[in-house]
C-alpha cells in the first residue's frame, strides 16, 4: 500500500514537472529545426531536421553579443545601486524615528501599483529634456527608480524585525551610524539582498517595456528589444527567435542558480516570528 | 501557437493605440520638449540617420548593403538603425515628436503618413519629386499631402490576391475564376472533394480579415467609396455596406473553420499541405513558405463582382519619410534622391528576397513568373487602394477586426454588428 502511494506520488510528480518543463522543451527542440521544417509542418509539429546554425544565426546575424553586453551593462549597475539605495532608506525608515517615516513609506509603496504604461509618455519626454534619451544611463535611471520603491518596502519589513539589542549593543560599543548600517545591518540583511537582488536581476534582464521606451538605436538596445528585432515584419524565424531565447536565457539563470540557496530562505525569513 | 508570447503582442498593440492617442496631446508636448536643449548628435554635415522597421533577415541585410554603397559614392553619410518592426509601430510618434528626431523613417505610404503631415511633423519632399518626373501619376497623389506637397517618397509596393499551389489546382482538375459566380462555383466543388476551399488565419493577426472587406467593397462600391468610408465621410451602417456583406456571406460556408485559431503563417503552412484551396493574402506571406514550394505558388485576382465598378486592386506602397526637424535637410533629400533611383530600387529587389515591385518605373523587378504577373494585374487597375490600416489609421483597424471577427462568427448579427462598427468609427474619428 505504502509502496503503491510512493508510486503514484513520484509518477504525478513526473507528469507535473514534465507539463512545467514542456513548453522550454519545446523551444529548444524548436530552436534546433530548419525554418523549411518549421515552414512546411508548422511549429506545433515535431521536427523533421536539425542544425545549430540557428545558433550561429542569433548570435552573428541578430547581433545577440551586443545585445547581451548592453543587457548586462543596464542590469548589473541598476541591481547595485537600487538594492545599494534601497537598503539604506529602509535603514533609516525601520531603525530610526524620522518624522512622516509611514507616510514615506506607503507612498514608495504606492508609486508601485501605478501601471507603468501611463508613465510611457512622461518618462520618455524626461529623459529626453535631461539629454539622456536613447543613452544606457536612462535605461538605468528609469530601472533604479521604479525599483526603489519595492526593494524598500521588503527590505524595511526584513530589518524592522532584526532585534534592537543589536543594534543597542553595537551602539555600546562605540560605533556610529554608518558602522551599525556596513558592520551589522547589511551582514545581517544578506539572505533578504540576494534573494531581492537574483529577482531584480531577472526582473530588470527581462525587461523590454522600458528599453523600447528610452531607447531608440539599435546598438543601444538590450537582449529583449533585439529579440524582438529578429521577428521580421510579417513573416519570422521561430527557429532563429528560439535559439536566440535559449541563449538570452543563460544569464538569468545562472544567476538564479548561484543564488537559488538565498532564494528560498531568503523568502521564508520573516514569514514566522 | 506561434507566438510564444501573446500576452506582449497584445499588449504592445494597445500600446500603440496609446501612441496614437498620446500625438494628439504630444502637439504642446513637443513644443515643450524642443526647447530643451537635446542632445546634440548631429549638425548640419552630420551622418542621416535612417530608422528602419525592415527587421526581417533578409530585408536588413538589403537595406544595410544599399547605404554601403550610398556612403562609397561620397554625397553623403548615412547610418542605418533598425528597430523591430513591432516597437518601431508602436514607438514612431514617439520618434517623430522628440526633440532631436531621427532623420528619415521607413513608412507607409497614404492617410497614415497625411496624418503626421497634417501635424506638420514630416519635411517638404517636393524637391525630390522634382527628378522623379517618370513616376506614375498614382504614386505621386499617393505621396501629396492635404497641402498640396509631397511628404513621402516610395520604394515598393506588392499585390494582394488568392494564392494557391499550381500542382494542387491540376490535381483538383479547377481553374482560376474570373467572375464571382465562378468563384462561388470552384469553392463548391472543392468542399464537394473534401477541402476547405477557402484558407484564412485569424487568430493573432485578425487584421487579414481586413482584405476581404477591402476587397469585396471596391468590388461592389468602388474604390472612391471606400476611401471616402475610411476617411470617416460615410457611415459604416450604410446599406451600401452591408451589400458587401450580404457578399461576404455567400462565401462564409467555404471559410475553413480552422482558421479562425491559427495566425495567418500557420494558414500558409495549411495551404502549402494542400489542406486548405485557397488563400486571400498579400506576396509577404510567401516569406513563410519552404523555399522549394515557391516555384509551385500561383495566384489569381479577387474575382469580379460588378463589371461596371472599375477595376481596383490593393496594393500597399512602403517607403520614406523624412522628419520635419531634420538638423540636415540637404542630405535628407540626398539619401531619398539615392533610395528613389533605379540603382537602389534594382539592388534593394535582388537582396531582399521578398517579393515587392520597384517604385521606380524604369527599375527592373524580379522576372519570377509570378512578379510578371503581379505587376501586370496592377498596371491594369483603374485605381489603387492601400490596405484597411493604411487608407484609414492604426487606430481604426481594432474597429474592423472586431467587426470583422464577430462578422465570421455570428454572420446573422450583422445589423447589430454594423452599428457597434459605426459608434467605434466615430469614437476614433472624434478622439
Amino acid at each position: 500500500m505504502n509502496k503503491l502511494r510512493t508510486g503514484a506520488f513520484h509518477t504525478g510528480m513526473i507528469l507535473l514537472s514534465l507539463l512545467w518543463l514542456g513548453p522550454v522543451l519545446w523551444v529548444v527542440v524548436m530552436s534546433t529545426r530548419s525554418f523549411d521544417d518549421i515552414a512546411a509542418h508548422g511549429v506545433g509539429s515535431l521536427p523533421r531536421s536539425f542544425t545549430l546554425d540557428t545558433y550561429r544565426q542569433a548570435w552573428t546575424d541578430g547581433g545577440e553579443l551586443r545585445a547581451l553586453i548592453n543587457s548586462m551593462l543596464v542590469t548589473v549597475p541598476s541591481v547595485a545601486l537600487s538594492l545599494g539605495l534601497a537598503a539604506m532608506a529602509a535603514f533609516a525608515l525601520s531603525r530610526f524615528r524620522i518624522p512622516g517615516r509611514r507616510t514615506i513609506l506607503l507612498l514608495m509603496l504606492a508609486g508601485n501599483l501605478l501601471p507603468p504604461q501611463i508613465l510611457l509618455i512622461p518618462v520618455a519626454k524626461f529623459s529626453e529634456l535631461t539629454g539622456l534619451y536613447d543613452t544606457l544611463w536612462a535605461l538605468i535611471a528609469v530601472q533604479v527608480g521604479f525599483g526603489l520603491g519595492f526593494y524598500t518596502f521588503v527590505l524595511h519589513g526584513f530589518m524592522r524585525d532584526l532585534p534592537g539589542e543589536i543594534q543597542e549593543a553595537a551602539t555600546i560599543d562605540g560605533a556610529g551610524t554608518a558602522q551599525i548600517f556596513t558592520k551589522v545591518m547589511l551582514p545581517l540583511t544578506r539572505p533578504a539582498l540576494a534573494a531581492l537582488g537574483a529577482l531584480s536581476f531577472t526582473w530588470i534582464f527581462n525587461d523590454l517595456l522600458w528599453a523600447i521606451t528610452v531607447l531608440r538605436t539599435d546598438d543601444n538596445m538590450p537582449v529583449t528589444p533585439a529579440l524582438l528585432a529578429l521577428q521580421g515584419q510579417f513573416v519570422s524565424s521561430w527557429n532563429v527567435i528560439a535559439a536566440g531565447t535559449v541563449i538570452a536565457a543563460v544569464p538569468t539563470v545562472a544567476v538564479f542558480l548561484r543564488f537559488q540557496r538565498h532564494f528560498v530562505s531568503g523568502l521564508a525569513l520573516g514569514a514566522v516570528k | 501557437m506561434s507566438d510564444f508570447d501573446p500576452g506582449r503582442r497584445r499588449f504592445l498593440g494597445h500600446l500603440g493605440l496609446a501612441g496614437m492617442g498620446a500625438l494628439g496631446a504630444s502637439s504642446f508636448l513637443s513644443a515643450c520638449a524642443s526647447s530643451a536643449s537635446g542632445p546634440t548628435t548631429s549638425n548640419g554635415s552630420g551622418a542621416v540617420t535612417i530608422q528602419s522597421n525592415l527587421s526581417s533577415p533578409q530585408a536588413k541585410a538589403a537595406m544595410e548593403k544599399l547605404i554601403e554603397t550610398f556612403n562609397a559614392q561620397g554625397k553623403g553619410t548615412a547610418s542605418l538603425n533598425t528597430i523591430a518592426s513591432e516597437t518601431f509601430r508602436t514607438q514612431l510618434p514617439t520618434y517623430l515628436t522628440s526633440a532631436n528626431p531621427p532623420d528619415l523613417y521607413t513608412w507607409y505610404a497614404g492617410s497614415v503618413a497625411n496624418d503626421y503631415a497634417s501635424k506638420n511633423l514630416l519635411l517638404d519632399v517636393s524637391e525630390v519629386w522634382k527628378s522623379l518626373d517618370d513616376y506614375p501619376q498614382s504614386l505621386r497623389t499617393l505621396s501629396t499631402d492635404a497641402s498640396g506637397k509631397q511628404i513621402f517618397v516610395p520604394m515598393n509596393n506588392y499585390w494582394w490576391g488568392f494564392f494557391y499551389r499550381k500542382s494542387n489546382f491540376a490535381k483538383w482538375g479547377v481553374q482560376e475564376p474570373k467572375t464571382w459566380t465562378e468563384f462561388l462555383a470552384l469553392c463548391e466543388t472543392l468542399k464537394s472533394k473534401g477541402i476547405p476551399p477557402i484558407g484564412i488565419g485569424l487568430g493573432d493577426t485578425p487584421w487579414v480579415a481586413s482584405a476581404w472587406f477591402d476587397y469585396l467593397n471596391i468590388r461592389i462600391n468602388g474604390a472612391p467609396f471606400h476611401r471616402e468610408l475610411l476617411a470617416g465621410k460615410q457611415r459604416f451602417d450604410d446599406p451600401k455596406v452591408k451589400a458587401v456583406f450580404t457578399r461576404w456571406r455567400e462565401a462564409l460556408p467555404y471559410f475553413d473553420p480552422k482558421g479562425k485559431a491559427y495566425p495567418f503563417q500557420e494558414a500558409t503552412t495549411a495551404l502549402l499541405a494542400g489542406k486548405t484551396g485557397m488563400f486571400l493574402i498579400g506576396t509577404f506571406f510567401a516569406d513563410a513558405a519552404p523555399k522549394d514550394a515557391l516555384g509551385d505558388l500561383d495566384f489569381f485576382r479577387f474575382p469580379i463582382i460588378d463589371p461596371a465598378v472599375p477595376l481596383a486592386e490593393e496594393a500597399p506602397t512602403d517607403g520614406f519619410f523624412a522628419s520635419a526637424k531634420t538638423a540636415n535637410p540637404t542630405g535628407t533629400k540626398a539619401l531619398l534622391s539615392y533610395l528613389s533611383g533605379v540603382e537602389a530600387q534594382e539592388a534593394y529587389v535582388k537582396a531582399s528576397s521578398g517579393i515587392v515591385l520597384p517604385a521606380n518605373p524604369k527599375a527592373r523587378a524580379s522576372d519570377s513568373p509570378l512578379v510578371v504577373k503581379g505587376k501586370a494585374m496592377l498596371n491594369e487597375a483603374k485605381e489603387l487602394t492601400q490596405f484597411f490600416n493604411r487608407d484609414s489609421s492604426d487606430a481604426l483597424q481594432p474597429t474592423a477586426d472586431t467587426a470583422l471577427t464577430k462578422f465570421i462568427d455570428k454572420p446573422d448579427q450583422i445589423d447589430a454588428i454594423l452599428r457597434e462598427w459605426q459608434a467605434g468609427a466615430e469614437k476614433v474619428f472624434k478622439g
